[in-house]
């Protein structure tokens, strides 16, 4: 088996977050895991991803390449779109619901498309989808940061192949004291929104 | 007792230098490389620091190194350049601990000013062995083997990681560190450490530096004997006439991309320098042509094609001086499509995917929501439109300003030219006011002495220093500005005002969130001759908000939209990502969801729509 996951978004999103629970609950399983992430950019609002590589044999190469991701998890629309080509058309895409306009946008130099015209380009390159509006419902429950446990949630819903419980003992496991019940009702909340 | 952990290839290589006994590292910030020297720390004996610069770094893990402890200075390729005066006279001189030199290149320039190969400098150049890794635990285990080797042969030894191997993540093995760390001591050798052009007797009146290349050059031999038997070159068999060699991450991409080839060929593996002449004239065996792959430069290429001339080997070199892209990083489409163009017959299997009709727009960095850099640029911004100024710029956060919508800055280079840049500006006559904006960290690093030079030679330069008091681009390293070590401890900040004073520059020290202040004070310096100085002092926000402290007093802020006319300055000279123009209705809109409320741009809005 393989499962090769990409996480975008834009930083301060909490990728990174997001990436070592799926890679702590892959190692747990005793499989193998290779991972890659663009930081620096990360704090200043510039686009983030994070390669995770899943495998039961060997694994070269850290970064992930055209059409071989299983899971594409973006957190901002444009961010799904911008890593779009990795995802194999037969996996599985899960969005969050969220514009986040560039520099470019703000000025009125450069357009930002149209939702329904990002959602109808997402579903014409892979019909499995998921949109869900995590930031709206971390936001709801008091802290717009936990929009990456929410999408945790609902990845657990979707992919049968991470496990629920043991995902919920990961994020209490990495989540600082004063965010681990947070956390935890994020994560449920995000479950709860798939049906 | 060992343990599994999920790690970064930086961790593996921190973990790799203290399971080696490492007892003193220290570096300069910089991507991809940061994290070695962050994740040293915690080791009792081992003393872990962030130097204000390279260079220091390196000479500092040298003056250990002469003491028989062991010292890993730690740096990115800029870096490397800096300390290349000092690698110059340490490869002649020998270590006696062992000194590992991290040299971290950035293909591709993702986190960097510019690409380069270090390998050249510290092999070609420098003529010493490098470790080329491949993957984040090839990295640990060549770490703990450089500390050896580098004692064995006196000789420091770099270990060259690319930043798909510092900012990769795997599953790396702790093993226990030593219980006891040798005892330091020292001993002279005037012969060795006194680099100086001295006449040496018993080698019939030669100078010293001559002797000391000699010495130098009379090592090859032994390590291309040591890397002829390193676990890290091997040959993978393989079908056909022509073979692939993979350098590093080379190796690794190759590896990847077999899983798309109908054919399995013949690989060379290569991870040290010298080369292991044996194995690749074993290699080579039969074949017609060799496709290397190494990031960045054609240089394992190039001691291919001198090998095979020296050896009389008819093989042909393929590589990065033509057949494979000259610039740029590596990747899996890259291979495949260069081993493709080498063998026809080759069917590459790659997974087809749909086209996509659909506009993406691009996302640059720029300041953080909240952060003073914002401020002082647009005091700085509106200074320089009124006065037709030119501004140097320099390495670090607020390099932002150079982007759109600002276009601030007109140079950047690397650390610390913002100074000197600007002043030979000034020198030129071009008779506009020019200025400088650098940061703290980077003002330390080496900027000083630009300012230090315009003090002594009476330019005309205004350099703004934005003193955010961290090393805010990597991560907030502390600097000699700071106020505090690494390692938590509290040391004495660098008082900027008493070193203008020191220097007879006149000094302002502002509030880059009062930008009346700001301009008021850059104006005052446009109109005094000589060189001025403008410290825009404020901690910076991000990391003050992550230590529950504030700089400044969030408000809502509210847009006036009767008032706004949509003359966009709030956006073209101020540039917050929480501001954006809505097209329709011609005005400017305020996302709560991004404000933080640093109420800047009230400031900046000349109709007072915003408030």
């Amino acid at each position: 088996m393989k499962m090769d996951v990409v996480i975008s978004g834009v930083g301060g999103q909490g990728n990174i977050f997001a990436s070592l629970v799926i890679s702590q609950y892959a190692m747990n399983k005793k499989l193998n895991v290779l991972g890659a992430e663009t930081i620096g950019a990360a704090q200043r609002g510039g686009a983030v991803v994070s390669h995770i590589r899943i495998a039961e044999g060997e694994i070269y190469s850290p970064l992930i390449s055209r059409g071989q991701a299983d899971l594409l998890i973006s957190m901002e629309y444009v961010e799904m779109l911008r890593h779009i080509r990795l995802l194999n058309p037969q996996g599985a895409y899960l969005l969050n619901a969220m514009k986040i306009p560039t520099v470019l946008n703000n000025m009125g130099l450069d357009e930002y498309p149209e939702q329904e015209e990002i959602l109808k380009a997402a579903r014409q390159y892979c019909p499995n989808g998921y949109v869900i509006e995590a930031s709206a419902t971390a936001k709801k429950l008091g802290n717009i940061q936990m929009t990456n446990v929410v999408m945790l949630g609902a990845l657990v819903r979707i992919m049968p192949f991470f496990d629920y419980d043991e995902f919920k003992w990961l994020i209490n496991a990495n989540s600082p004291e004063r965010f681990k019940e947070a956390n935890i009702k994020g994560f449920e909340e995000g479950f709860k929104l798939i049906n | 007792m060992k343990e599994k952990k999920y790690a970064m290839g930086d961790t593996a290589i921190a973990r790799g230098a203290l399971e080696a006994g490492v007892r003193v590292v220290a570096g300069y910030p910089g991507t991809p490389a940061t994290e070695i020297v962050d994740e040293c720390l915690g080791v009792p004996g081992v003393h872990v620091e962030w130097a204000n610069n390279e260079k220091v770094a390196f000479e500092l893990c040298t003056g250990a190194s002469l003491c028989h402890v062991r010292a890993m200075p730690v740096m990115k390729h800029n870096g490397t350049n800096f300390v290349t005066d000092f690698l110059m006279h340490v490869n002649f001189t020998g270590i006696r601990g062992g000194l590992v030199l991290i040299s971290a290149d950035d293909p591709g320039g993702l986190s960097s000013q510019n690409e380069e190969d270090t390998r050249i400098l510290v092999h070609q150049y420098a003529h010493l062995p490098i470790f080329d890794p491949c993957s984040p635990q090839e990295a640990k285990a060549m770490v703990k083997e450089a500390f050896d080797l580098s004692e064995k042969t006196e000789l420091v030894l770099c270990l060259r990681p690319v930043t798909r191997v510092c900012h990769a993540r795997g599953i790396i093995e702790f093993e226990d560190l030593p219980k006891d760390l040798p005892a330091a001591h020292y001993e002279p050798d005037r012969e060795r450490f006194i680099m100086s052009a001295v006449e040496m007797t018993k080698f019939g009146g030669l100078k010293r530096p001559q002797i000391r290349h000699r010495w130098l050059n009379e090592k090859q031999p032994l390590l291309e004997k040591i890397m002829e038997e390193s676990p890290y070159n091997w040959a993978e068999k393989g079908e056909g006439k022509i073979g692939l060699v993979g350098c590093g991450m080379g190796y690794t991409l190759i590896k990847e991309a077999e899983q798309y080839m109908d054919q399995k060929l013949p690989l060379l593996k290569l991870g040290t320098l010298p080369l292991p002449r044996k194995k690749i004239k074993e290699f080579v065996k039969g074949l017609e042509k060799v496709v290397i792959f190494e990031e960045t430069e054609p240089f394992v290429e190039g001691l291919f094609k001198k090998i095979f001339h020296e050896e009389k080997i008819k093989v042909e070199v393929l590589g990065r001086s033509g057949f494979v892209p000259a610039d740029g990083e590596l990747n899996l489409q890259i291979i495949l499509d260069t081993v493709k163009k080498a063998v026809i017959e080759l069917q590459v299997n790659q997974p087809q995917i749909p086209t996509l009709d659909v506009h993406i727009p691009i996302r640059t960095r720029t300041q953080c929501v909240g952060c003073n850099y914002r401020g002082i640029l647009n005091a700085l911004k509106q200074t320089v439109r009124k006065h037709k100024g030119i501004v140097a710029g320099d390495i670090g956060c607020h390099d932002a300003g150079s982007f759109r919508p600002l276009e601030l800055q007109s140079t950047i280079y690397c650390m610390g030219s913002s100074v000197p840049m600007a002043s030979g500006m000034v020198l030129s006559g071009v008779n506009r006011p020019v200025f400088a904006f650098i940061g703290d960290s980077t003002f330390y690093h080496n900027g000083i002495l630009g300012l230090m030079n315009a003090a002594t030679n009476k330019i005309n330069v205004k350099v703004i220093l934005g003193e955010n008091t961290v090393t805010a681009m990597t991560g907030f390293q502390p600097h000699p500005g700071t106020g505090v070590t690494l390692a938590g401890e509290k040391t004495a900040p660098v008082n900027v005002p008493k070193l203008a004073e020191s220097m007879g520059i006149s000094y302002r020290v502002v509030n880059p969130y009062d930008i009346e202040q700001c301009r008021e004070a850059l104006e005052a310096a446009v109109k005094e001759d000589g060189p001025s100085l403008i410290v825009s002092s404020m901690p910076c926000y991000l990391l003050s908000t992550r230590r529950g402290q504030k700089v400044f007093e969030p408000r809502e802020v509210r847009l006036d939209e009767e008032r706004c006319n949509g003359c966009m300055l709030c956006i073209n000279d101020f540039g917050c990502p929480a501001i954006s123009f809505e097209k329709q209705k011609k005005k400017v809109t305020i996302d709560p969801m991004i404000c933080v409320g640093c109420a800047l741009c009230v400031d900046v809005c000349k109709r007072g729509a915003i408030s």
